[in-house]
């Protein structure tokens, strides 16, 4: 009788898990590592208050998986003659969620406050105060200071998204804790440090989510935050560790989702001090290391190889160019050639979590065989941060994250000589050619002349080698097996709205 | 003989049956702590200790940086008794050279906080009134704030790395000791032989060194041997979130840390880390305790 | 008695002005620039120099702190967090009933599982049963909690989906974290109990009422108990207070949003006014637990009550 039971008990038991309680209780769970710190999108740019905002909020204009710029909240828009100004016709009979419509007073009060916001400089820093004219409630311009190719890229981003003039204003210092934008989900609640509570706008003019709640939760340890989506209380979750990816693919209950993102994870030198500011050195270094071997044993698979300072999905990116592979002999040789066959000793800095101490041990050790003894410093965070914004470091340990998906966000702070340390540039970069180039496509709307400015400055950059190119990396997100309609945004700005269960 | 004379001889006399007394006293003492069968295995595992942490180089098969990457994770064998980690590296060694970082925390931290904190105890307790006030007062300072924080605060401001974490774990046990020793300074300052030492012109640093803190001796040596079990573990949990030695240095926190993530598919390489802490802390607590009968007074009478 | 209670009151204000120091002081001194944390590592200079204006990094040490504690004396504000803008109580009030039941819950494990092994262990001294509670209350004591916590997980919520690994939503998910806290404490107020209790059995009034005769059981719960109750009390009220800062392990490990995970994030992030506000928070806390477990101390033994005139 006993064996009897189990049969049936064990059916019951699975069948629980495919239908999770989720599912039945038309709600989406969604679990990341840490806690929004502010759901005003100029108040605060980290992706855990991103990946909420971008629920909440839409911008004017958004981006497909090709970087193609498409309508959002402007149905159309036009550069006009002056090279600096875009004309934006909106979008009609849209509404926030407090039930005032969006009208283009709305997008100037936004783009005028976003100025007053250090959060958002870096994205809407180019925006002409005096160039924001109201012409009507569905048509608005927007001038930047200097003719800036890249600008719509910009407006895509999350930063980007517009406020509603009348809830800002009255939320006054709480402005934070009430969003209120145009989309697809509506905020309820906010319970510090354990989950966002959303729910659908079911006023939304676009196509309204299939569930009608939406939950962000919050899981600071990996192992639980992973043991969360097995049990079925999580259906989809972020920041998922290399470790856990064939536990995930090998269940039948759970899929993984991997997208290359846009980060480049870099060891940078500093040129400013021997021996690396010998070209040949960094490049021995470049041929030392197995950026592979990096990949599959420490990183479980999870990532690219890098032949380029910004990753192959980057609009503008080269995917081409050779880069530097394996080769101990062509090393020795470039060592030798430099003076330093019997290698030299140097330190590196590195951040104290996420992936790059255990790459950083890897290239440490794979380092010895050339005869550069490395000691690592490993900081935490803020004073990581600090310590590479002066001129004391000699290497580090860095993951650069391209989030425009275009390449001027990629390379400009990070080359132009004009960039110091605390802006991007720790590597003290300066070629000339380098800076005409970045220039040129930085201002010049012709997207020919940009495609071709940046794959000259990608392979001097690469040939220069003010890098140690290691690893592009990838978004990991495991989820529910039931989990249909998600994509990976490699920004980072995950839309949770065209997800279903089934 | 002057008077000035005969004074100084009757304290040197007092002084000399004094040491006589304390002989006998500390000979009495390690016979009782012999009898305690709990507190020699605690003596025995601490010595274990220190001798792996003095021939580390000659016990290890291994380097504790050997990394060879198609090594990884394998199990206890005959090639690697303890198994080795995500890098390849043999746990056994690891463990090995983490007891010299264990050792080195427990023993530097305490003895900063026993120096320090027993100096700033013997001083506000020697002196009193407003000395002691402002003392005692620092000291609660000290003591409100919650230990680990105070760590946290302290490595975050000198960075992360050994020293820095004897640093801060030794100003986190300066209260403690202060405590003990004032209150020891307390009962005995008042004594006539301080009085005979003063009277003959004997500075106050060695009425204080040799009169003083050999009082406060027994109660040092068992707060002693039970704060550096406690060093080890408050180093260890810096190293568990991640503040604490500088990698690749093996820290028996530091490996229980990084092994988290496989604990699940490669439960060994937080196992014996996780041990190794274990029998370190429980073999100091036990000396400890069996310190602290031996040195009861009560039971000397 | 009130003038006691009076005097400690008072006393804590330059102990509690000496802490606000020390922490501003270290958190000053630590390199990283909250602003640039802030804002992240690709935000251009002068953002980083406009949102230091606006924070008042910029100005001097003293200007600094003098501000904050004008705002803390005159208008009771103790600042508002560099991060969210919310007011740092609202952040410390949003957390604290968290960070007070599972201290709670840790307290009542290690109670309920301590003292009983204590008694069994002072009534039974040198038995199997009490060399058998010893050794496992000193094996509790040794664990490091980390690894306890870690080893619960994989146990109970991996293997065995028995019990929630993260957060407190229901009842059942105070379980693993109590008992990762309580462990500790536990062995601590095991072998205090024990031998505090033995301490007492010693005494001369319990041979006095053995000679009465009284039975053997009614000796020990009676007298000895309440006698060994001071210093058991000590050491709970003591753990009760070291857990509402310091469970910053277990909150870290649980997932659970306390107060103690507050202040290492907010170190992390350089976000002062929460450092500085949830510090001092937590110092008053526990330095009024003390207070309340010293009166307690009164009302159990009427000779110290006498002391505190």
């Amino acid at each position: 009788m006993l064996v009897g039971l189990i049969g049936p008990l064990s059916l019951a038991l699975t069948a629980c898990e495919t239908r999770s309680s989720n599912e039945l209780t038309n709600r989406l769970v969604v679990a990341q590592a840490s806690d929004a710190t502010s759901l005003d999108p100029q108040g605060a740019n980290d992706v855990h208050s991103a990946l909420v905002n971008t629920q909440i909020f839409e911008t004017l204009v958004i981006k497909d998986d090709n970087s193609q710029i498409l309508p959002g909240l402007a149905e159309r828009w036009e550069l006009l003659d002056d090279g600096l100004t875009y004309e934006f016709y909106l979008r009609e009979n849209v509404y926030f969620h407090n039930g005032e419509e969006f009208t283009a007073t709305d997008v100037e009060f936004t783009f005028l406050r976003a100025l007053d916001s250090p959060h958002v400089a870096h994205i809407l820093g180019q925006v002409d105060p005096n160039g924001i004219k109201v012409i009507n409630d569905y048509k608005i311009q927007i001038a930047t200071l200097e003719p800036n190719a890249p600008f719509l890229q910009h407006l895509a981003h999350s930063s980007a998204a517009i406020m509603n003039r009348t809830a800002v204003t009255e939320s006054g210092e709480q402005v934070g804790q009430n969003p209120v934008g145009t989309g697809p989900f509506q905020f309820e609640y906010w319970l510090d440090g354990e989950y966002v509570q959303l729910k659908r706008y079911e006023k939304y003019y676009g196509e309204k989510p299939a569930y009608k709640e939406l939950m962000i939760k919050v899981i600071t340890d990996n192992t639980n935050r992973t043991l969360a989506l097995k049990t079925g209380e999580v259906d989809i979750t972020f920041n998922l560790p290399t470790s856990d990816v064939n536990m995930v693919e090998k269940n039948e209950h759970l899929r993984l989702f991997r997208l290359a993102n846009f980060i480049t994870h870099h060891i940078g030198f500093n040129l400013t001090k021997e021996p690396f500011n010998n070209v040949l050195v960094r490049q021995a270094i470049n041929y030392a290391v197995n950026a592979s071997q990096i990949i599959e044993d420490v990183l479980n698979g999870v990532g690219e190889v890098a032949t380029s300072p910004i990753s192959s999905n980057v609009w503008g990116a080269r995917a081409d160019l050779a880069g530097y592979e394996f080769n101990l002999e062509k090393a020795k040789k470039l060592m030798l050639e430099a003076g330093y066959e019997n290698g030299f000793s140097a330190s590196i800095l590195t951040a104290n979590t996420g992936i790059s101490p255990d790459i950083v041990f890897n290239v440490v050790n794979q380092l010895s065989k050339i005869g550069i003894e490395i000691n690592i410093r490993q900081l935490e965070w803020g004073s990581f941060i600090e310590s590479i914004s002066g001129n004391d470091h000699e290497m580090y340990m860095m993951g650069w994250s391209c989030v425009t998906g275009d390449a001027d966000y990629g390379l400009y702070s990070l080359f132009h000589s004009s960039q110091g340390p605390k802006a991007g540039n720790r590597t003290f970069f300066a070629d000339d050619r380098v800076d005409e180039l970045l220039d040129l496509a930085r201002s010049t709307i012709n997207i020919n002349e940009r495609l071709e400015a940046y794959y000259e400055v990608q392979e001097i950059i690469v040939e220069e080698a003010p890098w140690l190119y290691l690893v592009t990396g990838e978004t990991l997100v495991g989820a529910r097996a039931n989990v249909r309609g998600f994509r990976i945004n490699p920004g980072g700005h995950h839309k949770f709205a065209s997800v279903y269960f089934q | 003989m002057s008077s000035a004379n005969l004074k100084s001889q009757m304290v040197t006399d007092l002084h000399v049956a004094t040491k006589k007394k304390k002989r006998s006293q500390w000979v009495a003492v390690w016979k009782r702590l012999k009898k305690n069968k709990a507190a020699m295995i605690g003596l025995v595992i601490l010595v274990v200790l220190i001798v792996t942490a003095i021939f580390a180089d000659v016990i290890a098969p291994y380097g504790y940086d050997d990394q060879v990457l198609q090594n990884r994770f394998q199990t206890p064998n005959s090639e690697h008794i303890f198994g080795t980690d995500a890098f390849g590296r043999d746990i056994f060694s690891r463990i090995v050279y983490g007891s010299r970082v264990s050792l080195q925390v427990g023993f530097i931290a305490v003895g900063i906080g026993a120096i320090a904190g027993g100096a700033l105890g013997a001083i506000a307790g020697f002196y009193g009134n407003r000395l002691d006030n402002w003392i005692m007062r620092i000291m609660d300072v000290l003591l409100a704030i919650p230990g680990i924080l105070l760590a946290i605060s302290i490595v975050a401001s000198l960075g992360q790395g050994l020293t820095n974490v004897m640093i801060a774990v030794g100003i986190g046990a300066i209260p403690g000791y202060a405590r003990i020793v004032r209150a020891s300074v307390l009962t005995v300052r008042d004594q006539e032989f301080v009085e005979a030492a003063r009277a003959i012109g004997t500075s106050d640093f060695r009425i204080i060194m040799k009169h003083i803190i050999p009082n406060a001796m027994a109660p040092i040596i068992v707060q002693v041997t039970l704060g550096v079990a406690n060093a080890i573990l408050s180093a260890a949990a810096l190293s568990f979130i991640g503040l604490g030695i500088q990698p690749p240095e093996p820290e028996w926190g530091a490996m229980l840390s990084e092994g988290r993530q496989y604990l699940r598919d490669f439960p060994h390489v937080t196992t014996f880390p996780g041990l190794a802490i274990m029998i370190t802390i429980f073999g100091l607590n036990l000396l400890g305790d069996g310190l602290r009968d031996a040195l009861d007074p009560r039971l000397r009478d | 008695m009130h003038k006691y209670i009076l005097r400690r009151l008072l006393y804590l204000i330059p102990v509690m002005f000496g802490v606000s120091l020390v922490v501003f002081t270290m958190m000053y001194f630590t390199p990283g620039d909250p602003a640039r944390i802030m804002l992240g590592e690709s935000a251009p200079a002068e953002a980083v120099e406009d949102l230091r204006e606006e924070l008042g990094l910029n100005d001097h040490f003293v200007i600094q702190y003098g501000n904050w504690l004008k705002d803390l004396i005159f208008n009771g504000d103790i600042g508002s967090s560099y991060r969210t803008r919310r007011p740092v109580s609202d952040e410390i009030i949003d957390r604290f009933p968290t960070t007070l039941r599972l201290a709670a819950a840790g307290v009542a494990v290690s109670v309920v599982v301590g003292v009983p092994i204590g008694i069994i262990s002072a009534t039974k001294q040198y038995s199997f049963l009490d060399n058998a509670s010893m050794f496992t209350a000193l094996l509790g004591v040794s664990m490091p909690n980390f690894w306890l916590a870690m080893l619960l997980i994989i146990q109970f919520s991996v293997n065995w989906d028995l019990l929630p690994s993260s957060g407190l939503d229901s009842p059942i998910s105070y379980i693993l974290p109590a008992i990762t806290l309580g462990t500790s404490s536990a062995a601590t107020i095991a072998r205090m109990t024990r031998s505090s209790m033995l301490e007492v059995i010693r005494q001369d009034y319990i041979r006095t009422a053995r000679a009465k005769g009284q039975v053997e059981s009614v000796i020990t719960n009676r007298h000895a108990l309440k006698n060994a109750l001071i210093p058991i009390i000590t050491v709970i009220g003591l753990q009760f207070g070291a857990l509402l800062g310091g469970a910053v392990l277990t909150e870290s490990v649980f997932s659970i949003p306390g107060v103690g995970r507050l202040m290492v994030d907010s170190i992390g992030a350089r976000d002062f006014p929460v450092v500085q506000g949830g510090v001092l928070f937590i110092a008053i806390a526990f330095s009024l637990i003390n207070l309340l477990v010293d009166i307690l101390y009164a009302f159990v033994d009427p000779r110290i009550k006498s002391q505190y005139k």
